[in-house]
């Protein structure tokens, strides 16, 4: 059962912008956004502005669909009101027993809900606009400081400039959470173009487990241009998984980087179901030896869907580790892109990374790329990678069929197997059963 | 003619003295066993004299006929003479056994002399027999996939083809079942000879009911504390290690008083 | 076992580093202009097509950008306006050895190519800067109808074949190192198999650059008709010259219906050559295309030899070896392009960077819709000698539709302390032991090269890893 989550009075949402246009000419900044701040999303909106649109010819962009994703089509999204919000509070389950919940519609907060306990352990839990506010200086040296390599600067100057709320999650050095914290991001309307952010800093031997749902109310077609950020401090933990169920009207783009520090260990589980056009950026670097980075996907792509998916793992000290396991099935004409890099730089012996990428094909026009590569400048390393792309085993089909399961059956049951794979890596099982829930609703019908 | 180990001191590069002051002679035509606890410093020291990079010799020399090897390369070492069949062989993908035999014995001829291929094969063969090692062996990566019977097995080939002057076999036994035992013990017995010396290290006796040493050596803490002939190894069988242990504590007691 | 004999045959690293003073008849003269196409057009005596050719693909040249947004900025090291574009002596090549000008004749003969002749090839070709100078091919394959002739000769007496297929591979915007071929292009082979014809033994060609700042632009076009079989190899050389040298060829295949072509490449260019070549093959039905090709010399390479697969059950392949030592780069790989059901494709590539040398793999698989029961399977495998070296793999693979299969593997190893320490127990020396480990690390690769191929490849291999170790 859902819990119940109180409501913010809408009176107490600060407004960064008077503007919703992409102009960026004039940002009308609140008095609580420190200054560094409001430069820097004046810098941003700048470089927006004068910096080209990716092409096709730019690595990071081959084979990609980029009639899709013209920012201009889009406004910055207007709030919802009253009766709206009210309707997406009650339909924002997420995951029943996280810790803390925080609901955004149009990028405007309208629920925080959190455990006492959080706070008491000096957990920092807190709408972007607010630590800003109230934690300017610990924000501003974490904020978009990674580097993206996979993406375009023109986009995330675009999300810089436009980011008005999100999630800030800061776990004090020690503090283990036993249970997910979460947050919900709706978007409404119809040409609107939303900006999640998460920020996630977990200083040394924290641990944390962090979920984003992303999910459209009704059926317009709108724009989100995301960013995650992860930091992981030294022998600290955090799990992070995406949630994508935006509408199929709906073009997504995605930016994550997450920085691990020495012994620490990250877990990067992305589900995508949703979108018309969605791309995902994940960038995982290595910083300090001993560092290790999970990187995993499942993603369901049918009808016309295109899922652009680019991925970078730069070990950048010694002794660490990556692994990453990326699935994709694929209906109807849909077409998936995995374009994923191991890159070891010099320093960075005893390294072990790892890619596989997995296309499952059940249509015959439905078109798979991967582009799996490596670039290694160290020594005494352990790489490799693999792709594979094929259809349903006969003999699975059969073996199943011979045990009296309808071929449709059995066609879904292999795929939610194949999928599942995926999320079994996550070691949280309450969230996991959650997740294998929501694909399965997402596989109905197939 | 004989292999002498005097005062040898050495450790992991950079890690705490594993070899603490060892002392052996090894003659030729004569074979030693080293038995002893593990952790006593057994396959340190097989490592040490062969050359291994990750060991250093902080002291001590080993002298082969005469000749101190510690500064030469472990390939040099092995040309003069030496022989260590590892506890564990490597596994070298897409290089054949036939042709990294023929290899090393290339390596043991002089400049321009080349060896001859017919009298090779007949050489590998026989001994391959001996060994009751099948003749795909010869087109098999050297030691990629094989049963731990058939590593060691590679091991006594080698030795028998390289003729070496001193043979050390490192925990030969490990791995083994009583039929494979045989067979290897028995490959190494017919390698034994007046100009072979012999060092069997291991950590139990069984071993030694089928290559009978002439001298059993206990190695723990790093140095050689008992020496005796082979009646030793069955006390160390029935008494265990803690016995020698116990006499060794009383030993070190009585060397340090004699130091003070 | 090939390896039997490698200590019985002499071959050295540097034995194409030497270069005798030069006499040209013919020389276009330094940069490139419609002039020069036109210089080139005029001495080789062609038709009114081929300079229409040259021209447009002139054009197209000047129009297109160095392909840098993906492949080394080192191309912008070739200065296109300091490069010799033509410079021949003759205009036809000899038949008989004994006419080969000394100097030419001398050269070949340092590398051994009349002795190969007598060993163990059906016909040879070798080409000195622009123009072969000697070609000749066994009476027998003659009598059969087999033709193998330079490219020139087999566009002025071979149109009707020579026309159908030139540059319809290949066509010249393909990339812009092969619009630049295609205006100057000179040299190269033309060979016809008709139906049924298999050719035993192979045929060779031998590609020479002599003289300094030359550009070497070969055009090698070959046709295998219905059921017929053949297999070429080429070999090529230059000595080490202060400047950069450019050699940019293009090779186009043709497997009629049941064909088997192999072609097999030892690149062996001195460490100054820009080496810039575009490989590709139409197989059709239930032919089979195999591209051998091994890369040890050469600053940059970049290389990815293709096969369209464009009939049912056409097989494509393409075997390689790279080794990149300090200074070089081996930018190679495979196109296998399915355009037919059930064809399948296959490839292995190996890699080894020494030094601070760094190889690279780049491939790609296609296989669009509505096609059934095709198959790829790619395995590369890179082998990093020193902590400098470095190893890059870009594949990129398109599959549309769900009864395909595909398959890509990619690791990355080092020769392991362990192994090297257990082979020095066994008496080899450090550097015996690492050529010993990376003979076996392309040791199946090699087993698929011609006898005579794999012996020397080992050899070049051995002498490469001298150096390496310490």
């Amino acid at each position: 059962m859902p819990s119940r989550i109180p409501m913010l009075p809408g009176s107490s949402i600060p407004h960064f912008f008077m503007s919703d246009t992409f102009l960026h000419d004039a940002p009308t900044a609140p008095t609580t956004a420190p200054e560094w701040f409001v430069t820097a999303q004046r810098d941003a909106a700048k470089r927006f502005e004068t910096l080209p649109m990716p092409s096709r010819r730019d690595e990071a962009w081959r084979f990609s669909n980029l009639k899709a994703l013209d920012p201009l089509d889009f406004t910055q999204a207007r709030p919802v009101v009253q009766e709206l919000a009210k309707q997406l509070l009650a339909d924002s389950i997420g995951f029943e027993a996280s810790l803390a919940t925080l609901v955004f519609a149009n990028d405007r907060l309208i629920a925080n809900h959190a455990d006492a306990h959080l706070a008491a352990q000096g957990v920092i839990w807190l709408p972007l606009e607010e630590a800003l506010r109230i934690h300017p200086e610990l924000v501003q040296r974490h904020f978009m400081r990674s580097e993206s390599a996979v993406g375009t600067p023109k986009l995330l100057a675009h999300h810089q400039a436009s980011v008005r709320s999100g999630t800030f999650l800061y776990v004090p050095k020690g503090v283990r959470l036993s249970a997910p914290l979460q947050a919900v991001h709706w978007v409404a309307g119809s040409g609107q173009a939303v900006f999640p952010h998460t920020l996630i800093v977990a200083e040394e031997a924290s641990a944390v487990t962090f979920v984003d749902w992303f999910k459209s109310s009704g059926e317009g077609r709108n724009m989100a241009c995301g960013v995650n950020d992860l930091h992981v401090g030294p022998d600290a933990k955090v799990h992070y998984v995406s949630v994508q169920d935006w509408n199929r009207q709906t073009v997504a783009q995605q930016s994550n980087t997450t920085a691990v520090a020495h012994g620490g260990s990250a877990v990067h589980l992305g589900l995508h179901l949703g979108g018309v056009f969605a791309r995902s950026e994940s960038v995982s670097r290595l910083n300090g030896s001993g560092a290790r980075s999970e990187m995993l996907a499942a993603t369901v792509a049918d009808g016309a869907q295109e899922f652009d998916q680019r991925t970078l793992q730069d070990h950048r000290s010694p002794d660490t580790w990556s692994d990453l396991l990326y699935k994709n099935a694929l209906y109807d004409t849909a077409k998936t892109i995995v374009s994923g890099l191991i890159r070891v730089e010099p320093q960075a012996h005893h390294t072990d990374a790892y890619q596989k990428v997995r296309n499952l094909v059940l249509s015959a026009e439905a078109e798979a790329n991967s582009l799996p590569g490596l670039e290694i400048l160290a020594d005494q390393v352990r790489c490799s990678h693999g792709a594979t792309t094929g259809e349903i085993n006969p003999e699975e089909l059969f073996y199943m069929q011979a045990r009296g399961i309808s071929e449709k059956d059995a066609y879904r049951l292999i795929t939610f197997g194949f999928l599942n794979e995926v999320l079994e890596r996550l070691p949280e099982e309450a969230l996991r059963k959650k997740l294998q829930e929501t694909l399965r609703t997402r596989l109905q019908g197939h | 003619m004989s292999l002498v180990i005097h005062n040898l001191h050495a450790r992991v590069s950079g890690g705490q003295e594993i070899l603490r002051g060892l002392n052996l002679e090894i003659q030729k035509g004569s074979v030693h066993a080293i038995m002893g606890p593990n952790g006593s410093g057994k396959s340190t020291l097989s490592k040490v004299i062969s050359g291994h990079p990750d060991y250093e010799v902080t002291s001590g020399e080993v002298l082969l006929d005469g000749v101190n090897v510690l500064a030469m390369e472990p390939d040099a070492r092995a040309r003069a003479g030496l022989f260590l069949a590892f506890q564990y062989p490597v596994e070298i993908p897409g290089v054949s056994n036939a042709n990294f035999i023929r290899a090393a014995l290339q390596a043991r001829l002089k400049d321009g002399e080349e060896l001859d291929a017919v009298d090779y094969y007949g050489d590998l063969y026989k001994e391959m027999d001996k060994l009751e090692i099948p003749r795909t062996f010869t087109s098999r990566s050297v030691n990629e996939g094989f049963s731990g019977g058939e590593k060691k097995r590679n091991e006594v080939l080698q030795m028998a083809m390289l003729k070496p002057a001193y043979a050390i076999l490192d925990e030969t036994d490990s791995g083994l079942d009583i039929d494979a035992l045989k067979i290897v013990a028995a490959g190494v017995n017919a390698l034994r000879s007046p100009s072979v010396g012999m060092l069997v290290i291991t950590h139990y006796q069984r071993l030694l009911d089928y290559i009978t040493p002439d001298v059993v050596h206990v190695l723990v803490g790093g140095r050689i504390v008992r020496s005796a002939g082979p009646e030793l190894a069955y006390e160390l069988e029935s008494k265990g290690y803690d016995w020698i242990k116990d006499a060794l504590t009383e030993d070190v007691h009585s060397e340090e008083l004699a130091a003070v | 076992m090939s390896t039997e004999v490698i200590s019985q045959i002499d071959v050295d690293r540097t034995r194409g580093d030497f270069s005798y003073p030069e006499q040209h008849t013919f020389d276009a003269g330094t940069g490139l202009s419609h002039a020069t196409v036109d210089y080139i057009a005029e001495v080789k005596q062609e038709p009114d097509w081929i300079r229409e050719f040259r021209h447009k693909a002139l054009d197209v040249f000047l129009s297109k950008p160095m392909p840098t947004h993906w492949a080394s900025k080192d191309l912008e090291n070739i200065v296109f306006d300091n490069i010799r574009y033509y410079l021949a002596n003759s205009q036809r090549p000899t038949r008989s050895w004994d006419e080969v000008p000394d100097d030419v004749k001398r050269t070949f003969e340092r590398l051994g190519i009349p002795e190969q002749e007598r060993k163990f090839l059906a016909g040879v070709e070798a080409q000195f800067d622009s123009e072969a100078v000697y070609s000749n091919m066994k009476k027998a394959l003659g009598d059969e109808g087999v033709i193998f002739v330079g490219s020139t000769e087999g566009l002025k007496e071979h149109p009707e074949i020579f026309r159908k297929w030139f540059g319809k591979v290949i066509p010249t915007g393909d990339n812009k190192f092969s619009a630049l071929n295609s205006a100057v292009f000179s040299g190269g082979s033309f060979i016809y198999v008709p139906p049924g014809v298999k050719v035993k033994h192979p045929l060779q060609a031998y590609f020479r650059i002599n003289a300094e700042n030359f550009g070497q632009f070969e055009r090698t076009l070959i046709i295998a008709d219905e059921g017929s079989e053949v297999m070429y190899m080429e070999g090529c050389t230059a000595p080490k010259f202060e400047t950069a040298t450019l050699h940019s060829a293009v090779v186009e295949l043709v497997a009629m219906k049941g064909a088997k072509i192999q072609y097999v490449t030892v690149q062996n260019w001195s460490a100054n050559v820009f080496n810039l070549v575009t490989k590709r093959a139409i197989a059709h039905e239930e032919a089979e295309v195999k591209w051998i090709d091994c890369n040890i010399g050469s600053r940059l390479t970049m290389k990815y030899p293709g096969v369209v697969l464009k009939g049912r059950k056409a097989r494509g392949e393409v075997l390689s070896i790279a080794l990149a030592n300090n200074g070089q780069h081996q930018d190679t790989g495979a196109k296998m392009i399915h355009a037919a059901d059930e064809t399948t494709s296959n490839v292995i590539s190996k890699s080894i960077s020494i030094g601070h040398g760094r190889s690279t793999y780049r491939g790609q698989v296609y296989i669009p819709r509505h096609l059934k029961g095709c198959k790829n399977n790619t395995e590369c495998d890179a082998l990093l000698i020193n902590s400098t070296s470095r190893t890059d793999t870009y594949p990129a693979i398109t599959v549309r539709g769900s009864r395909n299969s595909v398959q890509h593997e990619a690791s990355v190893s080092q020769v392991s302390a362990e192994q090297i320490f257990y082979m020095q127990q066994r008496g080899l020396s450090e550097a015996q032991a690492m050529s010993l480990s990376v003979n076996g690390f392309v040791n199946d690769l090699v087993r698929e090269f011609p006898m005579e191929y794999s012996v020397e490849l080992k050899r070049l291999i051995d002498l490469e890893m001298e150096d390496s170790v310490g």
